[in-house]
């Protein structure tokens, strides 16, 4: 190792330079100094600025601005007084013999332009940026009070589409930038303080002090690892320099939440009404009377009148959502700090906070310090979280989706019985004084039974870091950083009666498990930053490596408990027993449990990383830009020989306003520039070890022999190791503009790209007769998706009280499949997913977006025989069968017969238009904003019920064709739902919202009090999720659940609402404290 | 210049810190080896049998395929659910109208039958690997116990489906489909090979499950029947009706298996609602079983009969017999054809009416006939409850694949000069009362058989063997179309269903997302 080398080398350095700056202290000058004084002001509200620094151009002395603004400083005639404050616009005032007492006032920026941007191993003035980034400060995202900082990003960044996977507390977040490359993991890469990192949940958005998004390929390059999705770097708050009092700052809010739209069911009446319709079209006679209908409305001593909502049982009401954070920073000119707590919590608006609630407990430290007269940094990043989660089964349809369950299940059936207990349906005596439906069960007692978990999670995620300045403008540095996690969690089943035929469970049982991985890297960068006459150039190398290594266990025990109760659900406390067929063969009841204790475990496979990149950043006067990054990275993901990758990409930028030509134009365009790039990024996303055929011993078992319960192991070859598999690479080239006008008031980028994932890392499926069921990852394929984004952003005013800001994104993405490796370039969607028994309806091949809905294109409703007689192919009747109501179904290949063959794309999950739009305003003490996003033309598919089974429906049912005339669109019902048996148009919704994310009111009076050490009390009432304009007719139109493929591989279907867990609508006050 | 120097050497540094080559050198951490560290030690090649055999319970949990052969026979209906998708009554008519989204109805059987010819086929291949030492006869019957389950999947495929591709070393190309006759071929020569390589021992020398010579003999036998009598050939390579005689002669003669004297014991069902004591899973009559497990519980392993499930009652549990989906109702002609006093009607067939069950739910069934079959019935407690703790997964029942009354009435079939004694012999078991015969034509066999075997999957090859046209006839005639329910407004005729059975050749639906996978290489079978 090198290492040692290049500290003696580098502590060598350390001294000479000592010795220079020792040697080079000035004398005092001899001419007259006077002391100045002065305040520092805000122009636009006269409120004092302090921490503003005031130095003497060319000369040692500095000073800081104190909480009221005032400074004084030494200065000497001829002297220029240097004036500057994070965010305004810095002023120089030459002093003169009568320069006395000053009044400075200084004019904030609005201009994002002269901000530094996060670039990957270091910063960039935001006008030198030849790439395509966004970025959003972390008071932003503060602002809006969400849990997490993915949410609070949604539309606020053009180009990055977030969608929620679920709306429970603690759900997750689908996050793609520039549209999905992969049906793999297109998630983009998260770094925190130069910590990878797959989630930034954990942090809390107060903790965060900005986050950059790297979307062109030429921005990510220097990510080349898993920069193919693009790059989110976060930046946590570090301590303020030269702020010696330090400032607290205390922040808080408390709110309550509540469903936003609760779907329609229909009543008692209505159900029987419409189940008697389908009889009739089914050929049967009537299932209810009109008498009996009209007691269900009347209500009866076994059912409440119009029978039960299951929907309003699942649903709490009022629950609480609560957040405390309280942090304090500051620093010297040597030192600065920064400390943070913080408690969340958000309870679960189905089942309430005792089944669904995330709590999270944050601390953060991060501090810096020069030493050597800033010659060596040293410093800190650190963030501990600690989860504690609970939650109920949601999305698709097995997992026991607590809303599937209770949309499912009949009006008719009660919740209790006599005694108070849960109602069974092999009890219920609505029907004929009977049971109307034994297999459905009480959907809110199984969520109480079946969701009994909690996981606790902690995370450590930090790093420390060195950087060297042995010569000025020569960087170099050095960072270690961690990412540590654990997790532990329990669960707990009771037994409990029958309350279907099939819901029941005998045994109680408990499950226990935990987990702990970590990830370390070690970066060192070195950087130079030089000019050759007007020519400037910053040079970056550096290398990379990370490494990964976890273990996990998880336990499950089935038979009586001690304690019968989830609080001590733990394994040890239920009775080692196993499940064992009696040998007595003569009573029926041969099954004994006497022992169910499982265990399982293991470590995971090491995933290593090694990386070495350069990068150099040009410019000519500020006006001429170019950048050139190259990167090699290694990755353990791949078989020797394979395992690096190599990713270049190239940039150029031009001022074009600072062209002499321009100058005719200064007086409304302050800034243009013209940029482009092009790249490429890599990814290795696959399962470890893809390279080898693996040898499995897990499902493998056989049963020798006479006793029931004794397995013998078996192995099997589990997979096809496929050895050539290298590096993914998406290429992208980008166009943009970044632009300023009228004064700097509006603030604009636009950009055009093009991606296209080259060399896809697939699992294609293999064909039957290979033998394993899990598919290798092979090279091919390739994925494009080209669109537009435009930032926008107006800073105004109506008079001196009056500001406010209007600020807007926009993108447009198309993405297109162009070739899958298969021999017929598809690949299938699975089947039952939709609805129970329900077939293929979402693929991804070529010449159509990922995962688009495949199935029959419905040319509306027959209305009559004579419509069934006049739908003809080539040869006849296409549905002779039909009956007036049944779907027209179209014949697309023109064949004469209806068949998979006509089945088509019907629509696309993936939003074509994401959009934003944010106004923010500021009269005198009271601040407004209002945050929007949305997305337009992607589709969900609907489906709450499976076809033919005695499930509820929404009252979009009462739309159905009922007679000639009645429909074109819903089709008439049968006790098969024969027409809903095909995936057809039926079940394609347009998904476009616009949804009133936030709207926030809040009042200074701080400037009321006008205390010296207070700065900011300001108190605001929010509401969040106040109002969503979508035609969708499900509870949330932000539907981020998805399907898994045929293969189970790959979950890329997208927009599936089989019952989606809604965000909830939030009312909340709150407080933000500044001392 | 200095601040050069500098540079080159932290950039030096920089890069030579990363270079250690053993950086991006991983171990498998995970419980895996490959298959080039494994196949080692006589018990690594053991184990690796074992997943051989747990092959075989995939088969059947993945495409309920011995429920489904009683659908394609006379003997039931597809059943179901009544709101269930239509894809077991195209199986029963042989009507893909009937059903034109299941393109892909055997697609999980289909891939879980290579899966487990895969495993035998890389045990195969790695055999020599292994380090046998002193255990070398080890070796061997192993070598015939994979070559025997490998017969075992490929006899089903190529009497399902006729054209498959024949996979005998592992391979990952697009692999045409074969011809039967070298399917057949293979299937026999990996049953020559393993009765010939098998101890003569008695059955009881193994645990039960393990393939035995018998076993290898009576499915060569079972395998020559087949082939010769659909494709109406006397020999295939040097295997005769002469020599698969031979084969289950000397199985009658040296295996120690024998019948049961109460049919009704064999079955849990029937043994259960008799109240009389079920002779176990490793009675005497038993040549070849998949075994099951009670333990499954939608693990993985799905080590537990996954099948069963489709047979039982719809919607209702009735003691001892387990609600379940409902399929495979009995065509009310096959109750019909028992006499009353041959004890395997009520072993064989659930009957709502004779036995006084109080089930209410006919209405959720699809194609109620009022009997169900009880071979593979599950089981409940008094209170209803089922007695596995998951009725789905965790039933243990074993399926009896080769029974010995088979190899008797194939001896007989075959020509043996004791034919009349072996059909006597398993005759008069299930009936008692019945006089003896003294002389069986191949008709009197075959009738027997349908009697014997019902429930069990063996009837529709007995038809098929017979020719497609026997089998087309013999089930339209036999069928109560009446019973057909299958969502059209016009359920098929007789006339129709031969028909369609005969346009099909007797043979199943590829897999259509297997042919688009192949991109057309396969090529589905006429009439689907």
């Amino acid at each position: 190792m090198k290492k040692n080398k290049i500290m003696k080398k580098a502590s060598k350095l350390l001294w000479m330079l000592l010795y220079f700056l020792f040697m080079g202290m000035q004398s005092f000058s001899q001419t007259s100094v006077r002391k100045i004084t002065g305040k520092i002001i805000n122009k636009t509200n006269g409120e004092p600025i302090s921490g503003a620094s005031i130095s003497v151009k060319n000369a040692a002395n500095a000073t800081l601005s104190d909480a009221a603004g005032n400074f004084a400083i030494d200065a000497k005639a001829g002297e220029t007084i240097f004036i500057s404050f994070v965010g305004f616009t810095p002023q120089s005032i030459d002093v003169n013999n009568s320069t006395g007492n000053l009044r400075i006032q200084l004019t904030e920026e609005y201009n994002k332009l002269n901000d530094v941007v996060l670039i990957g191993y270091g910063v960039q003035q935001k006008k030198l940026v030849t790439g395509a980034t966004a970025q959003v400060k972390g008071k932003d995202l503060a602002k809006l009070n969400t849990t997490n900082a993915l949410q609070a990003l949604q539309g606020q960044a053009a180009g990055v589409n977030i969608t929620s996977t679920s709306g429970q507390p603690g759900g997750g977040f689908k996050v793609n930038i520039r549209g999905a490359g992969t049906i793999g993991n297109a998630s983009p890469l998260y770094v925190v303080d130069g910590v990878i990192t797959n989630d930034i949940t954990y942090l809390n958005n107060s903790d965060i002090a900005s986050v950059d998004i790297l979307k062109d390929a030429a921005s990510c390059a220097i990510y080349g690892i898993n920069g193919a999705n693009g790059v989110v770097l976060i930046t946590t708050r570090s301590g303020k320099w030269g702020k010696k009092n330090g400032e607290i700052s205390f922040d808080a809010y408390y709110g309550i939440q509540n469903i936003g739209r609760k779907l329609p069911l229909l009543n008692a009446e209505q159900y029987a009404t419409m189940q008697n319709e389908a009889a009739i079209n089914s050929g049967k006679s009537l299932l209810f009377t009109q008498a009996q209908i009209d007691a269900l409305a009347k209500g009866s001593q076994d059912l409440p009148a119009h029978g039960t909502d299951w929907l309003n049982q699942m649903f709490s009401s009022d629950v609480p959502i609560q957040n405390y954070n309280l942090a304090a920073n500051g620093g010297t000119d040597v030192s600065s700090y920064s400390l943070g707590m913080s408690y969340t919590e958000q309870g679960g608006i189905i089942g309430g906070s005792d089944l669904s609630d995330y709590k999270r407990y944050n601390f953060r430290t991060n501090s810096e310090r020069k030493l050597y007269d800033g010659a060596l940094k040293v410093g800190e990043h650190v963030t501990f979280s600690f989860i504690d989660q609970k939650g109920v089964a949601d999305g698709g349809l097995y997992s026991g989706n607590v809303l599937a369950g209770a949309i499912g299940t009949s009006p008719l059936l009660a919740m209790y019985d006599a005694k108070g207990n849960y109602l069974s349906s092999l009890n219920s005596t609505v029907y004929n004084g009977g049971v109307w439906n034994n297999t459905e069960a009480n959907p809110y007692a199984l969520m109480q039974y079946n969701n009994q978990s909690d996981g606790k999670t902690q995370k450590l995620i930090g790093d420390v870091y060195a950087e060297l300045q042995p010569i000025k403008n020569l960087r170099i540095r050095s960072t270690f950083g961690m990412n540590y996690s654990s997790s532990a969690n329990h669960s707990y089943r009771p037994t409990y009666e029958k309350l279907s035929v099939y819901a029941y469970n005998l045994y109680e049982s408990i499950g226990q498990g935990g987990s702990q991985g970590y990830a370390w890297n070690f970066d060192n960068t070195i950087n130079y930053v030089f000019n050759i006459k007007e020519h400037r150039f910053d040079v970056l190398a550096g290398s990379a490596v990370r490494k990964y290594q976890g273990t996990w266990f998880s336990g499950n025990n089935t038979g009586a408990t001690l304690f019968g109760s989830f609080d001590r659900g733990y394994l040890s406390n239920s009775t080692v027993t196993s499940i064992s067929m009696s040998s007595d063969t003569s009573a029926a009841n041969r099954q004994t449990v006497t022992n169910g204790m499982s265990l399982s475990g293991n470590a995971n496979a090491v995933y290593a990383q090694s990386s070495f990149f350069g990068r150099i950043n040009y410019s000519f006067r500020e006006k001429y830009l170019a950048s050139a990054i190259f990167r090699a990275d290694g990755s353990t993901m791949f078989a020797p020989g394979h395992q690096w990758g190599y990713f270049p990409s190239l940039s150029a930028g031009w001022v074009v306003s600072s062209e002499d030509f321009m100058a005719s134009t200064k007086n409304w365009l302050n800034f243009l520039k013209v940029r482009a790039s092009w790249g490429s990024n890599g990814n290795d996303g696959i399962s470890a070890f893809n390279y080898l055929s693996l040898i499995s011993l897990s499902n493998a078992r056989y049963n020798f022999g006479n006793d029931n319960t004794t397995l013998t192991q078996g192995s099997y070859p589990s997979t096809i190791g496929v050895e050539n598999t290298k590096w993914e690479s998406s290429r992208q080239t980008n166009i943009g503009i970044d632009a300023r006008f009228l004064n700097n008031k509006l603030d604009m980028s636009l950009d055009l790209y093009n991606k296209t994932t080259k060399d896809w890392l697939i699992a294609a499926p293999l064909l039957a007769t290979a033998g394993v069921s899990r598919n290798p990852y092979i090279n091919g394929g390739d994925v494009t998706n080209k669109g537009i984004e435009l930032q926008l952003s107006y800073n105004g005013n109506i008079g001196r009280d009056f500001t406010y800001n209007v600020s807007g994104s926009y993108a447009y993405n198309k993405n297109v499949v162009n070739n899958i490796p298969t021999a017929d370039g598809i690949i299938h969607g699975g089947t039952n997913s939709l609805f129970v028994n329900g077939p293929e309806f979402f693929r991804a091949a070529a010449g159509n977006p990922i995962g688009y809905f495949w199935g029959y294109k419905s040319a509306g409703i027959f209305q009559n025989e004579a419509d069934v007689q006049a739908w003809n192919g080539k040869k006849g009747a296409l549905q002779p069968d039909a009956q007036p109501g049944d779907m027209k179904l179209v014949d697309l290949n023109g064949d004469g017969v209806i068949n998979a063959d006509d089945k088509t794309n019907i629509g696309d999950p993936n939003p074509h238009h994401v959009f934003g739009l944010r106004f923010s305003g500021n009269y005198k003490n009271f601040d407004l904003s209002i945050t929007t996003n949305g997305v337009a033309g992607n589709k969900i598919v609907q489906s709450y019920r499976s076809p033919g089974q005695w499930a509820n429906w929404t009252t979009d049912v009462l739309s159905r064709w009922h007679g000639e005339g009645t429909s074109n669109i819903m089709p008439r019902i049968t006790q098969n739902s024969s027409n809903w048996v095909e995936f057809s148009d039926l079940y394609i919704h347009d998904g476009s919202y616009l949804r009133v994310s936030n709207i926030t009111l809040g009042y200074d009076l701080a400037k009321l009090v006008r205390w010296k050490y207070l700065s900011q009390f300001r108190l605001y009432v929010a509401a969040q999720n106040l109002i969503t304009f979508t035609k969708y007719s499900g509870m949330d139109p932000e539907v981020g659940a998805s399907s898994y493929d045929a293969s189970g591989a790959y979950y890329f279907g997208q927009g599936v609402d089989n019952g989606f867990y809604p965000r909830p609508r939030v009312y909340m006050v709150g407080v933000n404290i500044i001392f | 210049m200095k601040k050069y120097r500098i540079i080159i050497v932290a950039v030096v540094a920089i890069i030579t810190f990363n270079s250690c080559k053993k950086f991006l050198t991983t171990e498998l951490t995970d419980a895996v080896q490959t298959n080039v560290t494994y196949y080692k030690t006589p018990s690594d090649a053991y184990t690796a049998l074992a997943g051989c055999y747990n092959g075989l319970d995939q088969i059947y949990n993945s495409d309920a395929i011995p429920a489904e052969l009683e659908v394609f026979s006379d003997n039931s209906f597809g059943g179901t659910g009544a709101f269930d998708g239509y894809g077991w009554e195209m199986i029963d008519e042989f009507a893909k109208a009937v059903s034109p989204s299941d393109v892909s109805f055997h697609s999980s059987g289909w891939k879980a039958y290579y899966q487990a010819i895969y495993r035998c086929n890389v045990l195969l291949q790695n055999i020599d690997k292994v380090e046998w030492g002193d255990s070398s006869a080890l070796r061997r019957k192993y070598t015939a116990e994979a070559k025997f389950i490998r017969a075992y999947c490929y006899l089903d495929m190529v009497r399902l489906w006729e054209m498959v591709p024949l996979v005998i070393t592992p391979s990952s190309d697009n692999v045409q489909q074969t011809d039967p006759e070298e399917t057949f071929t293979q299937i026999m020569n990996d049953l020559r090979y393993a009765s010939d390589s098998l101890p003569s021992d008695s059955y009881t020398s193994v645990p039960s499950g393990r393939v035995t010579k018998w076993a290898a003999e009576s499915l060569l036998a079972r395998a020559y029947l087949f082939y010769s009598g659909y494709y109406g050939k006397s020999n295939l390579g040097s295997e005769t009706a002469a020599t698969a005689l031979a084969a289950v002669e000397d199985v009658i003669a040296h295996s120690g298996h024998a019948l049961v004297s109460d049919f009704n014991t064999l079955w849990p069902a029937a043994s259960t609602a008799k109240n009389v004591a079920y002779a176990g899973e490793q009675n005497p009559e038993v040549v070849f079983a998949i075994k099951y497990s009670s333990t499954d519980n939608w693990s993985g392993d799905a080590t537990g009969n996954r099948w069963m499930v489709m047979e039982g009652i719809r919607s209702q549990s009735i003691y001892p017999y387990q609600a379940g989906w409902g399929g495979c109702t009995v065509d009310p002609k096959l109750w019909n054809s028992f006499a009353s006093t041959d004890t395997r009607r009520f072993a064989t067939i659930l009957s709502v009416a004779d036995e006084n069950l109080a089930y209410n739910k006919s209405s959720d069934c699809r194609e109620y006939t009022g009997y169900f079959l009880k071979k593979y019935a599950m089981l409940c407690d008094q209170s209803g409850t089922s007695i596995v703790s998951n009725f789905q997964t965790g039933q243990y029942q074993d399926f009896f694949a080769i029974r010995y009354s088979d190899v008797l009435l194939m001896a007989a079939e075959l020509g043996s000069p004791n034919a009349v004694s072996y059909y006597n012999q398993v005759h008069q078991r299930a009936d008692t009362s019945a006089a003896p015969a003294t002389s069986v034509s191949k008709a009197d066999i075959l009738a027997e058989r349908r009697l014997e075997f019902a429930g069990e999957g063996l009837r529709y090859w007995d038809l098929l063997r017979q020719g497609v046209d026997v089998a087309a006839a013999t089930i339209a005639e036999n069928t109560t179309v009446t019973n057909f329910s299958d969502g059209t407004s016009n359920p098929p005729t007789a006339s129709q269903l031969q028909a369609n059975i005969t346009a099909t050749r007797g043979f199943q639906q590829i897999p259509g997302d297997q042919i688009t996978l192949s991109s057309g290489v396969l090529k589905q079978n006429a009439g689907w």
